[in-house]
């Protein structure tokens, strides 16, 4: 009855809250503000409720434990927590190089006409849909980075084209857009007078670059917390080449491995067919929910400090 | 300057643009990829129409298409970008122009959360709130509205409202709406906040009412933004596959919208996960149209500017 209420409700909610908007126009606008909030706390409210019967069998150890054995009815998401960590770190430690890279490009080295097309093809790597990226990885990137690490390791290092490693590859060119977003804003903000400073006391352009950036570190900080949410999310892309073992603790990079946005895109169409797997799913989206609640919080913490 | 500092500079720029190169280098490469076996895939599969109306390929066919997914992702996108603006563009005027209230902060974090939120949660949620809802919706208000609307209008009123299966297309378009929502705010804010103040005043004058200022003057003021947001927001939603996954679920036949839903990147996922050429060549088809519209899309933002 409850779902129904919910459902049923939000055709006469909008509908008040345009009607609002003619007749007493702020409380019309904080009817679609206080729409915002509810969903979010809709969504908390409602990966609790879907989780609880694992949370109360197994407690937290279901986010401390190693295995995925449906069979036994027995689940633990640590893997897919390290899974998330290592591919996280690989696409950080590629793509914050790449996104300080293209501000820069786009800020100082480019001329101003080739400034707009550079800044709409990054903004076109951002609306890639992800799916493309995923196709992408599996046929050529998997192959291409599992040739390349294995002739450079002069043995078979990576058995399998599809790895902890590519994903995190893929995840890195799949972010670095949005890092460079937040750093690009930041480095037209840095005042005129600043830079005049830095040139007349006779710094090189590269100089000038080093000291720009250290002067919109926080910008740089929060784009690097930005693009962590975003690899932690990242689902259809890395489920593609992540190479799904799941029941399986790895931490050895050039193994397959598994997320827990991939955990959940692989097992929840055979969920059903188990009692306690799509409570555990929905605890792994719990988890994950709330990193992303953390992670943006931090983000928008450590941009808007600087900017007020 | 000595030389070593002119050779640090070249090195260091050098460096700052190989990397910016970098980061830009594969969308060529994927844009050369998919277009180089996607257009070769379509020919195989029957050319052209044939390829974006008929059914897709079993793992048995010659050919196929992926007609089924592209009338879903069509329908998807256009209900869920309709449900973004209409809430986001509202929501962006209140956290844009009434800056000076407690709860605008409290809304805004909201929207800046929940424009990062992970996608498949998005997806996850709406399938929770679905089948929360399927069966005393069905008993209540779907299957009344459906009897009243066929004697009135005809049969094919049960292709777009009927009872509700556990997944559905407007399930995927309201997870489309709840990704779009966000965007669409946060453009809207920032283009309404960077209103100077004269231009304000003298729309709060002319408008007489608030909600002249608001919508009808100032409107023009933000307009381009908005529509480009739109359009990027449109652009962005038509390339979503994890909040569908649990959703609209996927298809391979024209079936009512009621019930499962196909689109186009899902079947992009599908496909390109089995193990039957015919299949991998549709997906690689699929991924050139879809490719295809978001670049028109895209575009077109991009020109409007």
């Amino acid at each position: 009855m409850l779902g129904l209420v919910l459902v049923v409700l939000f055709i006469p909610y909008l509908i008040a809250a345009y009607g609002l908007l003619f007749v007493k126009l702020r409380w019309g606008l904080r009817l679609f503000g206080v729409f915002i909030v509810v969903t979010i706390g809709l969504l908390v409210a409602m990966f609790l409720v879907e989780a609880y019967p694992i949370l109360a069998r197994d407690g937290v150890a279901v986010f401390l434990r190693t295995d995925w054995d449906p069979v036994r009815e027995s689940y633990g998401v640590l893997q897919a927590l390290v899974g998330t960590v290592l591919t996280s770190a690989v696409a950080i430690a590629l793509a914050m190089p790449m996104a300080v890279g293209v501000a820069v490009t786009i800020n100082e080295i480019l001329p101003a006409r080739w400034r707009g097309l550079f800044g709409s093809l990054v903004d076109l790597t951002a609306t890639m849909p992800t799916v493309i990226y995923g196709l992408w990885g599996l046929f050529v990137l998997g192959p291409l980075l599992q040739g390349l690490v294995n002739a450079l390791a002069g043995g078979v290092v990576m058995a399998s084209p599809y790895t902890l490693f590519t994903a995190g590859v893929l995840l890195a060119i799949m972010i670095s857009p949005y890092a460079a977003a937040v750093i690009r804003e930041g480095y037209a903000l840095v005042p005129k007078p600043v830079e005049e400073a830095i040139y007349a006391v006779g710094a090189t352009k590269f100089e000038a670059v080093l000291i720009k950036l250290r002067y919109i570190r926080n910008y740089i900080l929060g784009g690097f917390f930005l693009a962590l949410g975003r690899a932690m999310g990242e689902t259809v892309a890395v489920a593609m080449v992540v190479g799904g073992n799941f029941a399986r603790l790895t931490t050895n990079l050039f193994e397959s491995g598994i997320t827990i946005s991939s955990l959940i895109a692989l097992q929840f169409p055979n969920a059903a067919a188990y009692q306690y797997m799509v409570p555990a799913l929905f605890a792994a989206a719990l988890l994950l929910a709330l990193f992303g609640l953390v992670i943006n919080a931090v983000a928008i913490y450590i941009i808007q400090r600087w900017q007020v | 300057m000595t030389a070593e500092r002119r050779v640090a500079n070249w090195l260091g720029l050098g460096l700052f643009a190989l990397l910016g190169v970098a980061a830009v280098a594969p969308l060529f490469l994927i844009i050369g990829d998919v277009y180089i076996k996607g257009i070769d895939a379509i020919n195989r599969l029957g050319g052209l129409w044939h390829f974006l109306t008929e059914l897709p390929p079993s793992p048995f066919d010659e050919k196929g298409g992926i007609g089924p997914m592209l009338v879903g992702t069509l329908y998807m996108t256009a209900l869920g970008a309709l449900l973004g603006v209409a809430v986001g563009f509202p929501l962006g005027v209140y956290i844009g122009e009434m800056r000076r209230e407690k709860f605008t902060n409290v809304a805004r974090a909201g929207v800046n959360v929940l424009v990062e939120f992970p996608t498949i949660t998005i997806g996850l949620f709406m399938y929770a709130i679905m089948s929360l809802a399927k069966e005393d919706l069905n008993e209540w208000v779907m299957k009344p509205l459906s009897h009243v609307l066929k004697a009135a209008f005809g049969d094919w009123v049960s292709w777009f409202i009927g009872p509700l299966d556990g997944y559905n297309a407007y399930a995927g378009a309201a997870a489309l709406a709840i990704i779009m929502i966000p965007y669409v705010a946060l453009v809207t804010a920032s283009a309404y906040a960077s209103i100077e103040q004269p231009l304000r005043e003298a729309a709060y004058d002319i408008g007489g009412r608030e909600f002249n200022a608001l919508f009808v003057v100032l409107r023009k003021a933000v307009s381009r933004a908005v529509i480009t947001a739109t359009l990027l927001g449109t652009a962005k939603i038509a390339g979503e596959t994890a909040p569908l996954l649990f959703t609209a679920f996927g298809n391979f036949y024209y079936a009512p919208f009621t019930g499962p839903t196909g689109a186009v990147t899902l079947w992009v996922w599908y496909a390109a996960q089995t193990p039957y050429d015919v299949q991998i060549a549709s997906a690689y088809g699929a991924a050139a149209v879809l490719l295809t519209i978001i670049l028109i899309i895209f575009i077109t933002a991009r020109i409007k500017r």
